[in-house]
C-alpha cells in the first residue's frame, strides 16, 4: 500500500517509526507492505515510487530538520496538492498541524485526495471539526475511506471501537476526558497542591504543555474532539461553534482541595449528547472511571444495550498516536 | 406488610400499566392505586400514590425493578427522598455576600444547604467554596439552574458533578 504523507512533525515522525519496526509484522499478517512514496514537510518533499527508506528519512529529518536534504529523491519547495500530483499513491495520510480557523491545508489536501479517489486517514482535528459533513458525503461519492482514529484520544480507541465493535449498539452520550495536557496539570495540582500557573510552567518545560498552551488549557482541543466524537458516533451534525467550553486556568489549588476533602477531583470532562456538547471543568469521584491520571484520556460511552462501556489510553505522544493511524491503515487494507 | 410509594409517572397513556405490570409480577399484591392526574410535580410529571404488600425483600425487589425501569420514586412510607449534590464556586465569594447565596439556593423548594465551607485566597478574586445540598429526588435540575443563574450574576465559576 502507497502512502502520500502530508506532514513530518512529531505524528508524521510516529508514523515512520512505527512502520520500520513494525513492516515485517504487518507483512506476515496480513499481506501488508507499507510504502512511503512521498513525504513532505515546510520545506518542501522526498519522492519515491519505490518507496523511502523510512530510517534513512528519519535521520534525514533528525539531522537537517528537512526532508527535502533527503539524498536524491529530495525537491525543496515542492509542497502540498502539488507533490500529491507528482506521485501515485494509495492513501493520503494527512497529519499537518490542526488549523481551527479554515483547516488549511488539510481541507484542501484531503478533498484533493477524495475527489482523485484515493483513501485518507488523518489525525488533524480542523477538517472534521469544521467540515466533517462535506467531508464524509465526498468520500462516500468518491467510494473510499475516510478514516481519522488517531483526531481524538491518541492510542485510546474510541472511533473505530464504536463503529466496528459496538456496531449494534446506539450510542446515547459520551462522557469523557480528551485532553492530555489538562488532565496532566490537573492531577499534578491535585497531588502536589501547586498552583495553576506553577504547574503550567513545569508542564511546558516538560513538553507536555505547548509554548502557547491556550488550545488546551482554554478546552478549545477538546471541544474540537467532541464535535468529532457528536458527528462520527452519535450521527450529529455539529460544528465547533455549537460547543460550550469552558478551560480549566481559572482552577485553584483551594478549589481542588475542597474537593478533595470530600472525595472528589477535578477533571476537564467533555460532554457529548445529541442536543448539546460541552467542555468544562467538572467533579468526579475519586473512585470512578474518570479519576484517570496524568495524561491518560478516558471515555465513556452510553449505551442502549450494554450500559456504560469505558475505554482509557495513553491522548497523546508521537508513536501511540501513529498506533492509532496504523489501526486505520489495516482497517484499510482489509477491506480493500 | 405494606408500603406507600409515591412514584413520579410521565403524563402519557399506558405508563400507569407499564409500572403496575412489573410489580404485579414480582410477587407484589398491589392495594391501592391513587392516580390524580390533575395535580403535576415540577417537572410536568403525575405523582401516583401506590401501596403494595408482600415481605420486605419482595419489596426490596420492587423497589429495585423501578430503578431499573428509571421511574423516580419520590417518597417511600411518606418519607421524601433526597440526593446529595456537591458543588464548586470559585470567584470572590466572600465579598459578594455569601448569605445571600444561600438564601437564594435555600429559597428553591425542595432543596437545602447542607453544607459549606470557604476557602480564601490569597487573592480575593480566586475563593472557593463547596456546596453541598439535599435536594428532594427530582430537583436538581433546578438546583443546577439556580446556581449557574447566581454564578452569572455574581461573576462565579461553577464545577458540578458529573
Amino acid at each position: 500500500m502507497r502512502i502520500c504523507l502530508m506532514g513530518f512533525g512529531a505524528v508524521g515522525q510516529g508514523v515512520a517509526r512505527v512502520i520500520s519496526m513494525k513492516n515485517d509484522y504487518l507483512n506476515d499478517k496480513y499481506g501488508l507492505d507499507l510504502k512511503l512514496v512521498a513525504v513532505t514537510d515546510t520545506s518542501g518533499s522526498a519522492i519515491s515510487s519505490e518507496g523511502l527508506d523510512v530510517d534513512l528519512l528519519l535521520e534525514t529529518k533528525a539531522l537537517t530538520g528537512k526532508v527535502c536534504k533527503y539524498p536524491e529523491f529530495g525537491i525543496p519547495d515542492l509542497k502540498n496538492s502539488k507533490t500529491m500530483d507528482m506521485v501515485d499513491y494509495d492513501v493520503l495520510l494527512e497529519v499537518t498541524p490542526t488549523n481551527i480557523e479554515d483547516a488549511e491545508p488539510a481541507k484542501s489536501l484531503i478533498i484533493k485526495a477524495l475527489e482523485d479517489r484515493k483513501h485518507v486517514v488523518t489525525s488533524n482535528k480542523g477538517p472534521l471539526a469544521l467540515f466533517y459533513k462535506e467531508l464524509m458525503s465526498l468520500a462516500r461519492e468518491n467510494n473510499v475511506q475516510f478514516k481519522y482514529e488517531a483526531s481524538v484520544g491518541g492510542a485510546m480507541p474510541i472511533i473505530n471501537f464504536a463503529h466496528d465493535t459496538l456496531p449494534g449498539c446506539e450510542i446515547e452520550s459520551i462522557l469523557g476526558i480528551l485532553n492530555g495536557t489538562t488532565n496532566f496539570i490537573l492531577s499534578r495540582m491535585t497531588r502536589e497542591g501547586s498552583s495553576y500557573e506553577h504547574t503550567l510552567q513545569e508542564a511546558q518545560a516538560l513538553g507536555i504543555a505547548e509554548t502557547d498552551p491556550t488550545q488546551d488549557v482554554e478546552g478549545t482541543d477538546a471541544a474540537c474532539k467532541t464535535v468529532i466524537l457528536a458527528n462520527s458516533i452519535l450521527g450529529t451534525d455539529f460544528t465547533l461553534e455549537d460547543v460550550k467550553v469552558e478551560g480549566i486556568s481559572h482552577i485553584t489549588s483551594e478549589a481542588i482541595a475542597l474537593a478533595k476533602k470530600d472525595g472528589y477531583l477535578i477533571k476537564l470532562i467533555a460532554e457529548v449528547s445529541p442536543y448539546s456538547l460541552s467542555v468544562s471543568p467538572r467533579l468526579v469521584k475519586e473512585d470512578s472511571p474518570y479519576a484517570v491520571d496524568g495524561t491518560l484520556n478516558m471515555a465513556t460511552l452510553k449505551t442502549d444495550l450494554a450500559d456504560e462501556v469505558t475505554v482509557v489510553g495513553l491522548g497523546a505522544g508521537s508513536v501511540e498516536t501513529a498506533s492509532a493511524i496504523l489501526s486505520d491503515l489495516v482497517n484499510i487494507w482489509k477491506k480493500t | 406488610m405494606r408500603t406507600n410509594l409515591v412514584l413520579e409517572l410521565q403524563d402519557v397513556p399506558g405508563q400507569l400499566v407499564g409500572v403496575l405490570d412489573p410489580i404485579g409480577t414480582l410477587g407484589a399484591n398491589i392495594v391501592t392505586v391513587i392516580h390524580q392526574r390533575d395535580i403535576k410535580t415540577d417537572k410536568g410529571m403525575v405523582p401516583v400514590q401506590i401501596t403494595i404488600e408482600g415481605d420486605q425483600n419482595t419489596l426490596d425487589v420492587v423497589l429495585k425493578k423501578l430503578e431499573e425501569l428509571n421511574i423516580q420514586v419520590m417518597a417511600v412510607d411518606g418519607i421524601v427522598l433526597k440526593e446529595k449534590i456537591t458543588t464548586l464556586l470559585i470567584g470572590n465569594i466572600v465579598d459578594r455576600d455569601v448569605k445571600d447565596t444561600m438564601d437564594n439556593i435555600n429559597s428553591l423548594e425542595g432543596v437545602r444547604v447542607a453544607d459549606l465551607e470557604l476557602k480564601l485566597s490569597e487573592n480575593n478574586q480566586d475563593s472557593s467554596a463547596k456546596i453541598v445540598v439535599e435536594a428532594e429526588y427530582g430537583n436538581r435540575d433546578i438546583f443546577i439552574d439556580k446556581i449557574e443563574e447566581i454564578a452569572d450574576i455574581k461573576d462565579f465559576k461553577v464545577i458540578n458533578e458529573v
